[in-house]
């Protein structure tokens, strides 16, 4: 059998890992067992009860089905960004890769509140979108029996729009280094065997970026079904239409009722672990099948 | 003269057609794609950074600064700083601490402890204060003993320092793990040999080489921890003036429909944001060869 521990002449092991250990253990662990172990006093069948109402379960199924929609949007603009980003030159391209990443830099509470102030209906998009926008596309969508009310804000359009703005980094951040690493050659290769542009970039360079992108994806949708500070200004709150799980447990929290808080939790951080396996077998698979990228 | 001489006949052979390149698209495409890009990062990404200096400014600059001299509006900024001055060195402690144990060393185990360390990025903030306030709340039996000994956690400083390590705990060790695993074990070894010691080895050594790494990572983890909502929300009990941060206390000033108020601190947290990205764009264009971020992944 392997050692736990190679040997090795470097110093500081024990000290290195016992830091880590200590506050990995305080810091994470001990918090997160304390949540599960809640939830095990609670009891299997009461956690369910609780996870089973239809208001529960309509804030779990909106916060999960907005999270894709706004990961979907992210994984194909992300891609299309990365590669205008990777590959032209346009003036001011440099600052605009730095701006990609302001959503990490913004504080969530303020990105909500400047979303909101946006897309509320008497500020500078929102009252475009309902004078203009939504109008024509009633006019437009009329024989289909298709009705917009031309609200953004306090809709579950808002909650959108909010949960790609802080998700819009991760696919550009992931993709865009591959993008650097590939080589010309392969593309001349392609165009020399008589495949067309549209048809390199389908056939080559895309199937090179897909694991990225997927990881990309599954770290955006991780963090968008989770995400609390920038979606409760923009998404008014109404239950069993607009109101999201984290706000859920804020609302339990502050009746004191614990019980039913935890066993939303919980439920939220089997979603997040479920996540997080996906990520980990994407990446193996991803490793397989191209190498290590 | 001689190259013109030679030039000429050539060119009447080959005429030079500006031609396509292959690894290229056409122009229509890359014109369209680029505005597409631009429009939607204006849209989604500008209009809202440039509206909140907007809706700041709204009664005039001077009454935004006035706002910001506001007792409570004082004592949130003078929380967050407190707040970010014990996070960020605790974090870079762990972070050098663990990737020195996960990249100069084999074990068993490392790649479950990497993804431990990974596992704050996937969970929800919110879901990090209820943990937080599950186990120090003043109704538990470890919270309720802290507080009979004068110690109360939740609602008070500690629980918005912990949650704050937590939504930042792998900042720095994940930009310093990929740097450290690149650069090897060969120059340590070689310090070593030549009898230094292991303090000296890391101080004379290793840190010059991760400086550039290490410094990125703390200005990410800076950023989150100065602005992080959820889990503070959760745990602070949003005590006016004295358990509230600057997200937390703009929060409590939009719901009270104090705009400019609210606007001004969020405009502070705004240019921390904007002077945050402007330092790690800095570090990614001169030290780029030194750092995980702009390599691949």
């Amino acid at each position: 059998m392997r050692a736990l521990v190679a040997k090795s002449p470097m110093p500081g092991f024990g000290l290195g890992m016992g830091i880590t250990i200590t506050m990995l253990s305080l810091v994470v662990l001990l918090p997160i067992g304390a949540l599960v172990l809640h939830g095990l006093n609670f009891g299997l069948a009461n956690n369910w009860q609780v996870v089973g109402t239809e208001r529960v379960m309509a804030s779990l199924f909106l916060s999960f089905r907005l999270a894709l929609l706004a990961a979907l949007f992210n994984l194909v603009f992300g891609v299309i960004l990365a590669w205008v980003l990777a590959r032209y030159e346009f003036p001011g391209r440099r600052v605009v890769d730095a701006i990609v990443d302001l959503p990490f830099a913004l504080p969530t509470a303020v990105a909500g509140i400047a979303l909101t102030a946006l897309y509320a209906p008497n500020g500078l998009f929102g009252a475009f979108v309902r004078d203009w926008l939504a109008p024509l596309g009633n006019f437009l969508l009329s024989p289909l029996g298709v009705e917009f009310s031309g609200r953004i804000a306090y809709t579950q359009w808002g909650i959108l729009i909010a949960l790609v703005f802080v998700g819009l980094p991760f696919v550009v951040r992931t993709v865009q280094p591959v993008i650097a690493e590939i080589e010309r050659e392969v593309e001349e290769a392609s165009a020399t065997l008589g495949a067309s542009r549209a048809h390199t970039l389908r056939r080559v360079i895309l199937p090179m970026l897909m694991p990225a992108a997927l990881t990309g994806f599954a770290l955006s949708l991780a963090r968008a079904v989770g995400e609390y500070g920038s979606v409760i200004f923009i998404a008014g709150n109404i239950p069993m239409r607009t109101e999201i799980a984290p706000l859920l447990i804020v609302i339990r929290l502050e009746e004191f009722n614990y019980d039913a808080a935890s066993a939303i939790g919980i439920a939220m951080l089997l979603v997040s672990f479920a996540l997080l396996l996906v990520i980990n077998l994407i990446q193996i698979w991803s490793r397989r099948r191209v190498g290590d990228v | 003269m001689s190259d013109i001489a030679l030039a000429t006949p050539l060119e009447k052979e080959a005429p030079v057609t500006r031609r396509q390149p292959v690894t290229q698209e056409s122009r229509a495409t890359r014109v369209t794609l680029i505005t597409l890009c631009l429009a939607v990062l204006v849209l989604l990404v500008l209009a809202p950074l440039g509206i909140i200096f907007v809706e700041a400014t709204r009664r005039g600059a001077a009454s935004a600064l006035q706002s910001l001299t506001r007792p409570e509006a004082v004592s949130a900024i003078r929380l967050t700083l407190t707040v970010a001055a014990i996070t960020v060195p605790l974090n870079a402690g762990f972070g050098i601490a663990a990737a020195w144990a996960i990249t100069k060393f084999d074990f068993r185990g490392k790649a479950v402890l990497i993804t431990l360390i990974d596992l704050p990025f996937s969970i929800s903030p919110v879901v990090v204060g209820l943990s937080l306030v599950l186990l120090f709340g003043a109704n538990t039996a470890l919270g309720g003993w802290l507080v009979s000994m004068g110690y109360p956690i939740v609602f008070a400083l500690p629980a918005i320092v912990l949650a704050s390590v937590f939504v930042t705990f792998p900042f720095v060790a994940r930009e310093l793990i990929p740097v450290m695993v690149e650069q090897g074990r060969a120059e340590e070894e070689a310090a070593l040999t030549l009898g230094a010691s292991g303090w000296r080895c890391f101080l004379t050594v290793t840190l010059p080489n991760i400086k550039w790494a290490l410094l990125y990572g703390v200005l990410l983890c800076n950023a989150r921890a100065m602005g992080e909502f959820g889990a503070v929300a959760v745990v602070s009990g949003k005590i006016r003036g004295q358990t509230a941060t600057m997200p937390i206390a703009i929060e409590m000033l939009y719901n009270e429909y104090l705009s400019v108020a609210a606007f001004s601190l969020a405009g502070v947290l705004a240019l921390l944001a904007l002077v945050t990205l402007a330092l790690k764009s800095a570090l990614e264009w001169r030290h780029a060869d030194q750092l995980a971020a702009t390599r691949r992944h």
